[in-house]
């Protein structure tokens, strides 16, 4: 397991900043004395999410002044879970603490999280208790349910982007747009143990907040593909499949239906609508069906780059770590692709 | 730096405490006598159980134990393929677990590698499992895999196998795969031989799967069916899909334009269906010319299928 009471862990804080932001000299303040009280080695990483002039200023300031910071800025918006992975490629440290840019909890909370990875790979904080208006609780309750019906995972507060988390976990998790809420989630997923720590809310995040009906369209996109990449991923044609033989099935059906009261019944068939109904039935199973098989196509072309699993270690007694590679047919394209090198034992 | 040995047994386990330690013994007593160089890859998927610190044990006595720790339990497919990366021989044997296998059988393998054949599979000739839930189902699911691959294989499911390295570590493995090696395999047109092997029943624990899979199995036939027949004519697949379409829709479409009403009017319903139809088609064709688009793109190249299996033999006069 890892051992963070270790002298060479250190930490990097990675803060990628979006719209809604406290200023940022008290934000930086109260994380810093946070981070700085583990007593362990930090840095700061900012990501500016598109142009923030002032943030931008604010921050060279606090460069200037010798803070260990670094600033990064993209030109337009790119959702928090780019900027995320932006500010990993930049962050050193053996530990990774993601921080929101509105100060979402006190700043001596983070060294709950980082206490927790002591026993686990990743530790994301829950707010409780937690003020909420009726309106946002039932969204919050509707919001995991779902998460919880579709993935059968559960989990208390993933709006909360308070998390600790060891390296190798985003080295691994591939994330874009806006999946940086589902980070646990995936992480589980790839057999990262996770803990959830209750951690107390700020005063700042104690308001409501109105979003507009964009926001949960998107959050309702961002679940129906959480729910493809989690379940179906490597196997599309279950997915479409599904649907497509759902279809198809209905439309016999009814066929069957006409062509048996025809028959039986006399009732013409050729001056109902509700055979065109059957036939674009069938026609649609078929088609959706048809998808699922490309989608399979496009995993199979590309099976070689994405593997079905991870390899914890491997061990072996007392051979070199040479031998522990991967090894290698003649014909294989040798891309630098398996260039990972695992912990070996012995 | 090692040579790479000759043969490796890959064994894929899952929760086995009781098993791992005599399926070690009957390896090393089986293929030790045979006086070849070999490894065993153990891939411990995710066992709770203390499976993978006996493996562990193992491997501290034994240097030509390699041991394969995945994080999470991803499945056997998943197993086996991570075996086979990880595995350095020239040949591979694939081999369950659970003592149902008998490394005995290897050597029978080996030499029909030696003959030539590029992919020997075990076939459980007097299989020790109950007949209804396990024995009928398979029965039709090989019979099916046949009919739909155009390899006759008498039984899929048995894990006992034996490849050439530089063919199987080529083949994409995903999903739930490893019931149908020799038929992904069969993409690359390997010479195939078939065995009978020893099967014994479990010993111990419970066997891990039912009989829910049939859904699950006939669309994986279909997928391979789709990517084995696009690697060689990428269009008739899907072509072939159309043909049932096209001519309902023909014919509806003529009957609808030929019969009136009797009020004299055209059937619409009946045109209409007929329209849909052949729509369709034309989108089915479509989609088919994205997949070969798709293909095209891809890392897997049939020209490469072709090498792995392919053998030549020249005159010796030099240019």
């Amino acid at each position: 397991m890892t051992t963070n009471a270790d002298a060479r862990s250190s930490i990097s804080v990675i803060v990628p900043v979006g719209d809604r932001q406290t200023p940022i000299d008290r934000l930086f303040a109260e994380y810093e004395s946070g981070v700085a009280a583990l007593g362990m080695p930090y840095e700061f990483v900012f990501v500016l999410d598109g142009p923030h002039p002032s943030t931008e200023s604010a921050l060279v300031k606090l460069i200037a002044q010798g803070k260990p910071v670094t600033v990064v800025s993209l030109t337009r918006y790119f959702g928090e879970a780019t900027a995320l992975m932006i500010g990993f490629e930049r962050a050193k440290g053996s530990i990774i603490v993601t921080l929101p840019a509105h100060l979402q909890v006190e700043g001596s909370e983070i060294g709950k999280l980082v206490a927790a990875l002591d026993d686990a790979h990743m530790a994301v904080g829950y707010r409780e208790p937690r003020a909420s208006s009726w309106w946002m609780s039932l969204r919050q309750r509707a919001f995991h349910g779902l998460l919880k019906f579709v993935t059968r995972l559960s989990f208390h507060d993933l709006g909360c982007a308070v998390r600790a988390l060891d390296r190798k976990v985003l080295e691994e998790v591939q994330l874009y747009g806006d999946q940086q809420r589902f980070l646990p989630l995936l992480a589980e997923r790839q057999g990262f143990r996770v803990r959830q720590v209750p951690v107390r809310q700020s005063k700042d995040d104690r308001r409501d907040e109105m979003y507009r009906p964009r926001t949960y369209t998107r959050g309702f996109l961002d679940i129906f593909t959480v729910f493809f990449l989690v379940r179906f991923t490597k196997k599309p044609l279950r997915f479409f499949g599904m649907i497509g033989i759902a279809t198809f099935s209905l439309g016999i059906l009814e066929l069957v239906y006409l062509i048996f009261e025809r028959i039986y019944f006399h009732s013409p068939l050729a001056d109902r609508p509700a055979l065109l109904l059957a036939s674009l039935l069938i026609v649609l199973g078929v088609q959706i069906f048809a998808l699922g098989l490309l989608g399979e196509l496009i995993i199979f072309t590309h099976a070689g780059g994405s593997k079905d699993y991870k390899v914890d270690r491997v061990i072996q007694y007392p051979e070199a770590a040479d031998l522990i590679e991967p090894a290698h047919a003649p014909v294989a394209q040798s891309g630098g692709r398996f260039g990972v090198s695992f912990p070996v034992s012995g | 730096m090692y040579p790479p040995p000759k043969l490796s047994v890959i064994v894929p386990y899952y929760n086995e405490e009781d098993s791992i330690g005599a399926m070690y013994d009957a390896i090393v007593a089986a293929i030790g006598p045979l006086g070849i160089s070999f490894e065993m890859v153990f891939v411990d998927d995710g066992s709770r159980d203390a499976t993978a610190a006996r493996a562990e044990e193992l491997a501290r006595r034994d240097p030509r134990v390699r041991l394969v720790k995945f994080r999470r339990n991803y499945g056997q497919t998943a197993a086996m393929a991570a075996g086979i990366e990880y595995a350095t021989g020239e040949i591979l044997v694939t081999m369950d677990g659970d003592l149902q296998n008998d490394p005995k059988d290897i050597e029978h393998f080996l030499a029909k590698m030696d003959e030539g054949y590029d992919l020997v599979v075990g076939w459980r000739h007097k299989r020790q499992d109950r007949l209804v839930s396990r024995k009928i189902p398979s029965k039709i699911a090989n019979w099916l895999i046949g009919k739909v691959t155009g390899i006759p294989i008498t039984d899929n499911g048995c894990s006992l196998k034996a490849f050439r390295a530089s063919l199987i570590k080529n083949i994409p493995l995903y999903s739930e795969m490893h019931r149908f090696i020799p038929a992904m395999a069969s993409i690359a047109g390997p010479r195939i031989a078939e065995i009978k092997v020893r099967h014994h029943a479990r010993q111990f624990g419970q066997s891990k799967y039912g009989l829910s899979r049939i859904y699950k199995v006939l669309l994986d036939l279909m997928v391979i069916k789709t990517v084995a027949s696009f690697t060689a004519r990428p269009l008739l697949w899907f072509s072939m899909l159309c043909l049932p379409l096209a001519l309902i829709g023909l014919v509806t479409l003529i009957g609808g334009l030929w019969m009136t009403l009797p009020d004299g009017g055209m059937s619409l319903p009946l045109t209409g269906s007929g329209i849909i139809f052949l729509s369709a088609v034309l989108t089915l064709l479509a989609s088919g010319t994205l997949g070969e688009l798709i293909y095209r793109l891809g890392d897997v190249r049939p020209e490469n299928f072709a090498r792995l299996t392919m053998k030549s033999t020249a005159s010796r006069t030099p240019l």
